[in-house]
C-alpha cells in the first residue's frame, strides 16, 4: 500500500526499492529519508482533504437531499434518483448529445496539436517558431465568456462580420442565425474548442518531440530517408507514448462536456442537441435545487468516467503500448 | 507489507488527519445570537457601502443597533442564494426570491420562520395589500416580508422621432403595432435609403413561460390568461388556451415579414438596449422603466434632444372594444428570517421589532431616499430632490442609498415613492415620461388579467421543473423561427402535459382550492 502512494516509476526500480526497503528498518529509513516523507506531505494532504473527503457528499445521491436537515437528517431513499435518470425522457437524449461531443472532440480537437506540432518541429527559422508558439498560447487564457462573445460578434444573425462574408460570398440574401440554428451547434462547438485549445495542447508533444535523440534523424539520412518518412519512421514512433498516454487521460474525461462553454452556446432554438450531462447537473441542481438527483447525475458520468479510463489503459497495455498504470 | 512500514503510513495519515480537522474548523462560525446586532444578506448593484460609512452609521443609529449585510452583486444573487441556503451560515435576514425551488424547499423543511400569523402584532409589518400578500405566499403561508412594486410594469417604448419621420400616430390596439413595426421596417425611419431597420427587438429571454416576457406580454394582449386562467371552471396554463396560438401566429407573420430582430434568438438581453440606441430597431415590449434607461443612454452620449428619441405606449387593445393588459406580481423578492440564525421566539420578536422600526415612515426615507438636507430635500411635500450632488461625500451617501440600502425597501420603489418620498429626476423629459407612465400604468390596470396561480406552488413543478419548464418556452421559440409548425407547437405542449404538467395542473387546482379565502 505505501508503494502506492509514491510515485510509480518502472517496475523494476520498485521492485528494487522494495527489497532495498524490506532490509533497512523502518525508524532508520523514516529518519534517513525524513525530508522527503515531510515533503510528501502537503500532497497528501491535499488529496485527503480536497478530493477524498468530499467524496463523502456524494452519499446525497442515495438521499433526498435538504441542506436544513443535513446529511444526518435527510432521508434515504435508496436507488430513487437513480432509477428517475434512467427511465426518465432526457437519459437518451443527454447521452446521444454528449458522446456524439466527445466523439467531434476525439475525432477533430484531440489530433490538432499533434499536427500542429509536427508543423512547427518542421520549422527551420527559430524566431518564426518560437512566436507562432507564443501566439497560439494566447487563446488559452481566455475565458469561455469571452469566446462566446467573439463568436457572437462574427456570426450574429444581424451584423456578424463573418456571417456578412459568407452571405456576400454565395450571394445570398437570407440571414441565418448560426447560433441559434441546431445543425451549427455541433461545427462551432468544435471550432470554438479547435481554436481555444489547440495552440495550448502542443506544449507537451513539442517537449516530446525536443526529446527525440537526433542522432535517430542523422541515421535516416544517412539511409536515403525524406522528411516524410524521417517523419513517420523516427518523429511518430519518438512521441506515440505521449500520444498514448495523452488519449488515455482524454477518455476519462469523454463525458465531461465542460459546462461553460455548451450554456453560453445554448439558446432555446438548440437546446435539443446543446442538453449535455454537464449543464443538465446545473439546471437540475443549482436552478431547481435537487442537489441528490443532479449528484446522482454526476455520479453515473464518474462511475462511467472511472470505466473509461481503465478501459483505454487496458486497451493500450493490450496493443502493446505502455499504458498509464 | 512490513508491521514498520505500516506504522510510517499511519503516521503519515494521523497527520494528515489532523491537518484537516484543523482546516474544517477554521471555515464555520457560530450562528448570530447577539440581540444588538442584526444580519442581512442583500443584492448590490454597484460598490458595497462602508460599514463606518455615512450611511450605513445614519442607520444603526436609527435602528440602535449594529447592522452587518452581506452584499452580493446582483448577476450572482441566485447562485450565491443556492449555497448560502446549503450553508450553515445563513444571515438572519435575507433578500429572496420566496418562489425560487431552493428557498420553497428549505422554507418547507422548516429552514425559515412562518410569519403568517405572527406579523398582526407589528403595526408596520401587516401587509398593506393582500392580494400581493398572498402571490408572495407559498401555497398561503407567507414566509417573509415581500417588497411592494408596482402591480403593472409592461409598456412599449417607440423610437419618437421614427414615428414623426413614418407619419403613424402612437399605436393604440394590436393592429396598429403591427403597422407601425412595418412601417419601421420598410420605410427607412433613419432615412439613410437602404433597409436595414426593424420594427420591434426581442431578446434572448433568460426566464422560461409566464416571465414577463415579450411573448408572454403579447399572448395577454390576445386575451390569453397571464400565466394561469380560468377556463370552464379549471384553471390552465395560458398555452393551453387558443389565444396563444393566434397570439403566437400574429407574432411569427411579423418574424416572417422581417419586422423583428433577426436575431431574437440569441441576442444577448443584457444588450436589449443596442439595436434601439444604435437605429436599428424602434420599438421595445418590456418595463416602463426602460423608458428612462435609454434617455440615459442617448443624454450620456450627448444627445441633447434625447427628449425627442424615445415615447412610451401602454398596453395594446385587441379591438375597439376589447383590452387585456399584462399586470405584475406586485412584488419583488420578500425578506425571510431565518431559523437557523434567530432560533427562539424571542428572538424573533427581535429581529421583527427591528424590521418594524426599518417599516416605518421614517425607516424606508432613509433606505430610499437617504439622509435629508445631506443628500435631498423635500420639495411640495412629497417628493425628494437631490442636493448637493457634486460632494463626493454625498455621493457616496447617494450611491450607498441606490446601490445597496434601497434593496431593504419594503414599502415603496424610487418611482412611486410608497411611504417614503418619490424622486423626482432631473431634466424635464424625464419627468414627463415619468408622469406618462404613471398615466399609462393607472389606464392599464383597469383592464388587467392576473395570474391566478401566484400564491400556489405545486410539488411537481417544484421536483420536475428542470425537465418540464423550457419545454413550452422552447417550442415557442421554435415556432416564430419556423423550426417547426403549428403541429409541432401543439405536439410540444402535450409532451408537457405528458411529462408532468397534467399533475401540476392538477396540484394547482387543489392548491388555489385549499387557499384562505
Amino acid at each position: 500500500m505505501a508503494t502506492d502512494l509514491a510515485t510509480p516509476p518502472a517496475k523494476a526500480a520498485r521492485k528494487a526499492r522494495k527489497r532495498r526497503a524490506d532490509k533497512v528498518p523502518l525508524g532508520t529509513a523514516l529518519l534517513r529519508y525524513r525530508w522527503l516523507y515531510l515533503m510528501l506531505l502537503p500532497g497528501l494532504a491535499y488529496f485527503v482533504i480536497f478530493k477524498y473527503l468530499p467524496m463523502y457528499g456524494v452519499t446525497i445521491a442515495f438521499q433526498d437531499f435538504l441542506p436544513f436537515l443535513g446529511y444526518s437528517g435527510s432521508p434515504w431513499v435508496g436507488l430513487k434518483h437513480f432509477e428517475a435518470l434512467f427511465t426518465g425522457g432526457d437519459f437518451g437524449r443527454l447521452l446521444f448529445n454528449t458522446l456524439f461531443l466527445a466523439l467531434l472532440h476525439v475525432v477533430f480537437v484531440f489530433p490538432a496539436p499533434i499536427v500542429v506540432a509536427l508543423l512547427l518541429n518542421e520549422l527551420r527559422l527559430n524566431i518564426l517558431k518560437r512566436s507562432i508558439q507564443s501566439l497560439i498560447y494566447i487563446p488559452h487564457f481566455l475565458s469561455w465568456t469571452i469566446v462566446a462573445s467573439l463568436t457572437y460578434v462574427l456570426f450574429a444573425a444581424d451584423f456578424g462580420v463573418l456571417s456578412g462574408w459568407i452571405r456576400e460570398f454565395l450571394n445570398d440574401t437570407a440571414k441565418i442565425d448560426y447560433m441559434a440554428q441546431e445543425e451549427w451547434f455541433r461545427p462551432l462547438i468544435i471550432l470554438q474548442q479547435l481554436w481555444k485549445m489547440t495552440g495550448w495542447g502542443t506544449i507537451i508533444y513539442l517537449a516530446a518531440l525536443a526529446g527525440v535523440d537526433p542522432n535517430l534523424y542523422e541515421a535516416a539520412r544517412m539511409d536515403g530517408a525524406g522528411r516524410f518518412r524521417q517523419l513517420w519512421h523516427v518523429t511518430l514512433p519518438a512521441i506515440r507514448p505521449t500520444v498514448v498516454v495523452m488519449a488515455i487521460l482524454a477518455s476519462g474525461n469523454l463525458l465531461d462536456t465542460g459546462f461553460e462553454q455548451i450554456w453560453l452556446m445554448t439558446t432555446s432554438l438548440n437546446r435539443d442537441v446543446a442538453n449535455v450531462f454537464d449543464t443538465y447537473v446545473f439546471y437540475a441542481g443549482i436552478q431547481n435545487a435537487s442537489y441528490s438527483y443532479s449528484t446522482a447525475v454526476g455520479l453515473f458520468k464518474g462511475v462511467a468516467g472511472v470505466i473509461l479510463i481503465f478501459g483505454s489503459n487496458w486497451l493500450a497495455k493490450r496493443l502493446g503500448q505502455r499504458g498509464l498504470f | 507489507m512490513s508491521a514498520p512500514r505500516r506504522r510510517l503510513l499511519v503516521g503519515v495519515l494521523t497527520l494528515t488527519a489532523a491537518l484537516t480537522a484543523s482546516a474544517c474548523s477554521g471555515g464555520g462560525s457560530a450562528p448570530q445570537t447577539d440581540p444588538n446586532t442584526i444580519t442581512f444578506m442583500s443584492k448590490l448593484f454597484g460598490t458595497a457601502p462602508e460599514p463606518t460609512g455615512e450611511m450605513q452609521q445614519a442607520l444603526e443609529k436609527f435602528l440602535g443597533k449594529k447592522l452587518k449585510v452581506t452584499w452580493v452583486p446582483n448577476a450572482e444573487y441566485s447562485e450565491k442564494m443556492n449555497v448560502t441556503l446549503a450553508s450553515d451560515n445563513i444571515p438572519q435576514v435575507v433578500v429572496v426570491d420566496p418562489h425560487m425551488p431552493a428557498f420553497v424547499k428549505a422554507a418547507q423543511a422548516g429552514a425559515f420562520w412562518d410569519l403568517t400569523d405572527k406579523l398582526d402584532k407589528y403595526p408596520n409589518l401587516k401587509p398593506a395589500d393582500a392580494q400581493s400578500a398572498l402571490n408572495s405566499s407559498i401555497n398561503g403561508r407567507t414566509y417573509g416580508l415581500y417588497r411592494m412594486r408596482p402591480l403593472l410594469r409592461s409598456a412599449v417604448v417607440i423610437r419618437k422621432d421614427w414615428l414623426k419621420k413614418v407619419g403613424l400616430e402612437e399605436p393604440k390596439t394590436i393592429e396598429d403595432f403591427y403597422q407601425v413595426a412595418k412601417a419601421f421596417t420598410e420605410k427607412d425611419p433613419d432615412g439613410n435609403g437602404k433597409k436595414d431597420t426593424y420594427g420591434l427587438i426581442i431578446p434572448k429571454w433568460p426566464g422560461d413561460y409566464a416571465s414577463a416576457s415579450p411573448y408572454d406580454v403579447i399572448e395577454t394582449w390576445f386575451g390569453a390568461p397571464t400565466g394561469w386562467g380560468e377556463r370552464d371552471g379549471k384553471v390552465v396554463p395560458g398555452f393551453d388556451t387558443p389565444e396563444f396560438v393566434e397570439a403566437n401566429k400574429w407574432l411569427k407573420k411579423m418574424v416572417d415579414e422581417g419586422l423583428v430582430n433577426p436575431d431574437f434568438a440569441t441576442l444577448d438581453s443584457a444588450k436589449w438596449n443596442e439595436p434601439f440606441f444604435h437605429g436599428r430597431g424602434g420599438m421595445i415590449i418590456d418595463v416602463n422603466i426602460r423608458s428612462r434607461q435609454l434617455f440615459d443612454l442617448y443624454r450620456e452620449s450627448g444627445d441633447k434632444d434625447y427628449g425627442d428619441k424615445v415615447t412610451m405606449v401602454g398596453n395594446m387593445a385587441k379591438s375597439d372594444t376589447e383590452k387585456f393588459s399584462y399586470p405584475f406580481t406586485g412584488y419583488a423578492d420578500s425578506l425571510a428570517i431565518s431559523k437557523q440564525s434567530v432560533r427562539t421566539d424571542a428572538d424573533l420578536d427581535n429581529v421583527l421589532k427591528t424590521l418594524d422600526k426599518l417599516a416605518t415612515k421614517e425607516g424606508q426615507i432613509l433606505l430610499q431616499n437617504g439622509i435629508e438636507g445631506r443628500n435631498f430635500e423635500v420639495e411640495n411635500g412629497d417628493t425628494a430632490a437631490l442636493i448637493n450632488e457634486d460632494d463626493p461625500a454625498v455621493k457616496t451617501v447617494q450611491d450607498n442609498v441606490d446601490d445597496a440600502f434601497v434593496q431593504f425597501g419594503t414599502k415603496g420603489t424610487v418611482d412611486i415613492g410608497g411611504i417614503a418620498y418619490q424622486r423626482v429626476p432631473s431634466g424635464q423629459p424625464y419627468r414627463d415620461i415619468l408622469d406618462l407612465q404613471k398615466k399609462l400604468v393607472e389606464e392599464d390596470l383597469k383592464t388587467a388579467v392576473h395570474n391566478l396561480a401566484l400564491p400556489v406552488i405545486s410539488a411537481t413543478q417544484i421536483e420536475k421543473g428542470a425537465q418540464i419548464d423550457k419545454i413550452v418556452s422552447d417550442a415557442r421559440v421554435k415556432f416564430l423561427s419556423g423550426a417547426i409548425d403549428e403541429e409541432g407547437l401543439k405536439a410540444e405542449i402535450k409532451r408537457w402535459h405528458d411529462s408532468g404538467g397534467d399533475q401540476v395542473i392538477k396540484e394547482i387546482n387543489e392548491g388555489l382550492a385549499k387557499l384562505p379565502k
